[in-house]
């Protein structure tokens, strides 16, 4: 190779390394482009004060249990998560309030804007609960250890401390489901240890309430908090199926203090029906809409026990993989609210969004729920319709059933997913062909209406 | 030969009084208000909807009206501990139950307005019934059925 040969080698490489480069920044931006934009809410402007707002409990004039931010009654319209940049804007646009978190280094992640989180939700007007993570015996903590108990009163101490006089706190969550969310009585032992922790939030904060979070309504569990955790306020309940009776099931056990439905939304997918092979059947969007819509109502609005309801957080505003990727999340990595959002706007605020998510009757294919051959063509069809006419655009996929199931809302991997299967996806009708290799299946369907607004069933299958 | 065939025909008819004898017992066991609920909940998992009305039609036929008796002599739910004591309401809760499963049969067949009739009888003629669910607890109906009725208006807005 001569030396003119060379250059043009060089200069030949240079310029593939600019069109490879140029076609990642056009990819980049098409994926960018695919997210739907944040919505403009109302910020409040200029340095965020080092002051508390005062938060108290009291009985509204209609008797029912509010919490009041400087003597201002707040109901709570809440929810879970709302941690992915652009979430708490929407959460203000439909209509939310508050926010809870599970731990308190969410308050510091970095959001829309550039801004931690906590300094976000103040300027957008959403009152946060910051979670206290407190140690759980599963994971294994020794509650009998002085040492590990020393150093978790100390994080609460200074969790305390480094938060108390943000205006954006509304009150501590101290926990969630520390005491073992598959059991039925919980540990005495954490309990009694929960009460040493709200100790010492209300020696250094006069200023906000303290929630514990169990897991279910649990007369036993109640019956423990009762007993054991006098300094706790309010009682928060994690709970799916029977959250709307959640109030009629406390008082009946014999809790007279407020509470409020910490984590509520579709039915958990370990309470629903499976198939043989034991995949849990998934609701649609639209069944999802119903349950919450009906959760929030019942248990805030109607049943017994509605008096100590302070409020309820839907679980959860964002998405994740958790059995499904679409099993519990309220919007898609799109950025694409489902109707879950559009049910609680209408629980929280009485009306319908501008713009509504298309409704999906049914999603039916001969094999919902069945067992078939290795690399037949197969069908399904999807039922749905837009409230407001939009025009629809249709995304099917198949995934492999998820293996990697944890408890108590733990990461959980994404399986993987079979585009080359799917033979015709652009419509409500859908064609693929089933895998070659035998194992357990789910065929998804998304359905957009362009708007930023989007639908979600599925439903499992066998190969064999 | 006149003989044998008398004693034939005797206990021919013998074997025959058995055989119905049989057949009302078991047809009285089978009708039973746990049993025909439990085949109602069978049949409804099973998608034989046509059936299963007419499993809950007869369990209503059959007990309703000790059922409605229970429901009003109670002004709370009954004690779940000791079990017994919600099981002494056996037709409240199993008729109470299967109005409930007659909603879902009728959401199922797509007929909205008899699903919340259904529904609104569970809450309103057999609102304390209970049902028990084999993970351990007492289960109520008449909540869920509650819950039904606001999804169904739901959906229709």
């Amino acid at each position: 190779m001569n030396r003119y040969d060379h250059d043009r080698s060089i200069i030949k490489a240079c310029a593939l390394l600019v069109i490879l480069f140029a076609i990642i920044q056009i990819n980049a931006s098409a994926a960018e482009a695919k997210k739907f934009p944040v919505p403009k809410v109302e910020m409040k402007k200029g340095a965020i004060p080092e002051k508390p707002e005062k938060v108290t409990l009291a009985k509204n004039k209609d008797g029912n249990w509010r919490v009041y931010v400087e003597g201002k009654e707040l109901p709570i319209r809440g929810a879970g998560g709302a941690v992915l940049p652009g979430m708490l804007e929407q959460l203000k646009a439909a209509g939310g309030n508050c926010v809870r978190t599970w731990g308190i280094g969410t308050l510091e992640d970095k959001v829309a804007g550039d801004e931690r989180f906590i300094d976000r939700a103040y300027r957008v007007g959403i009152k946060v609960v910051p979670g206290i993570w407190v140690q759980h015996e599963r994971h294994g903590f020794n509650y009998d250890d002085p040492a590990s108990i020393n150093k978790q009163r100390e994080h609460v101490r200074d969790c305390v401390r480094k938060y108390k006089n943000h205006p954006a706190v509304l009150v501590w969550g101290l926990g969630n489901e520390m005491e073992g969310p598959t059991s039925a009585t919980g540990s005495v032992k954490v309990f009694k240890e929960v009460e040493e922790l709200a100790k010492i939030i209300k020696e250094e904060d006069p200023n906000h309430p303290i929630m514990t979070v169990i897991a279910s309504s649990t007369p036993a569990k109640v019956k423990s908090v009762m007993e054991y955790c006098p300094s706790i306020d309010i009682l928060g309940i994690n709970t799916y199926s029977s959250a709307s009776g959640t109030g009629e099931s406390l008082t009946a056990t014999g809790w007279s203090k407020p509470f409020a439905v910490t984590e509520f939304g579709v039915s958990g997918h370990w309470e629903v029906q499976k198939t043989s092979w034991g995949a849990p059947y998934e609701a649609t969007s639209q069944e999802k809409a119903r349950s919450f819509y009906a959760s929030h109502t019942l248990v805030f609005d109607t049943n017994k026990g509605k008096e100590l309801c302070l409020g309820t957080f839907a679980f959860l505003w964002g998405w994740k993989q958790e059995c499904t990727s679409t099993w519990y999340g309220m919007y898609l990595p799109t950025m694409e609210k489902l109707p879950q959002v559009d049910a609680m706007t209408k629980a929280w605020t009485g009306e319908w969004p501008k713009n509504r998510c298309p409704k999906i009757k049914e999603l039916t294919s001969p094999v919902y729920g069945k067992t078939c051959k290795p690399g037949r063509a197969q069908t399904a069809y999807l039922e749905v319709k837009d409230p407001d006419g939009d025009e629809m655009s249709f995304t099917w996929a198949m995934m492999a059933e998820s293996t990697d199931l944890k408890v108590g809302g733990e990461r959980e991997s994404t399986p993987p997913s079979f585009p080359e299967l799917i033979q015709k996806g652009d419509g409500p009708d859908c064609i693929f062909k089933s895998p070659e290799k035998t194992g357990n299946y789910r065929i998804f369907v998304t359905v957009h209406d362009g708007k930023g607004g989007a639908a979600t069933a599925n439903f499992p299958f066998r190969v064999e | 030969m006149k003989h044998f065939i008398a004693k034939l025909s005797l206990c021919i008819t013998v074997a025959a009084i058995f055989v119905t004898i049989g057949n009302i017992a078991k047809a009285e066991d089978d009708n039973r208000s746990f049993k025909l609920t439990a085949k109602a909940w069978d049949l409804l998992a099973e998608k034989k909807y046509d059936e299963a009305l007419k499993v809950i039609e007869t369990c209503e036929k059959l007990y309703g009206a000790q059922a409605k008796e229970m429901q009003k002599s109670l002004k709370e739910y009954p004690k779940n501990d000791p079990k017994e004591e919600t099981e002494k309401y056996w037709a409240l809760n199993d008729v109470g139950t299967c109005m409930y499963i007659k909603g879902e049969v009728l959401v199922q067949k797509g007929d909205k307005a008899a699903a919340i009739k259904a529904y609104k009888s569970c809450m309103n003629d057999y609102g304390y019934c209970q049902c028990w669910d084999p993970k351990g607890w007492f289960w109520k109906p008449a909540e869920a059925a509650k819950k039904k009725v606001v999804e169904l208006e739901f959906d229709d807005e």
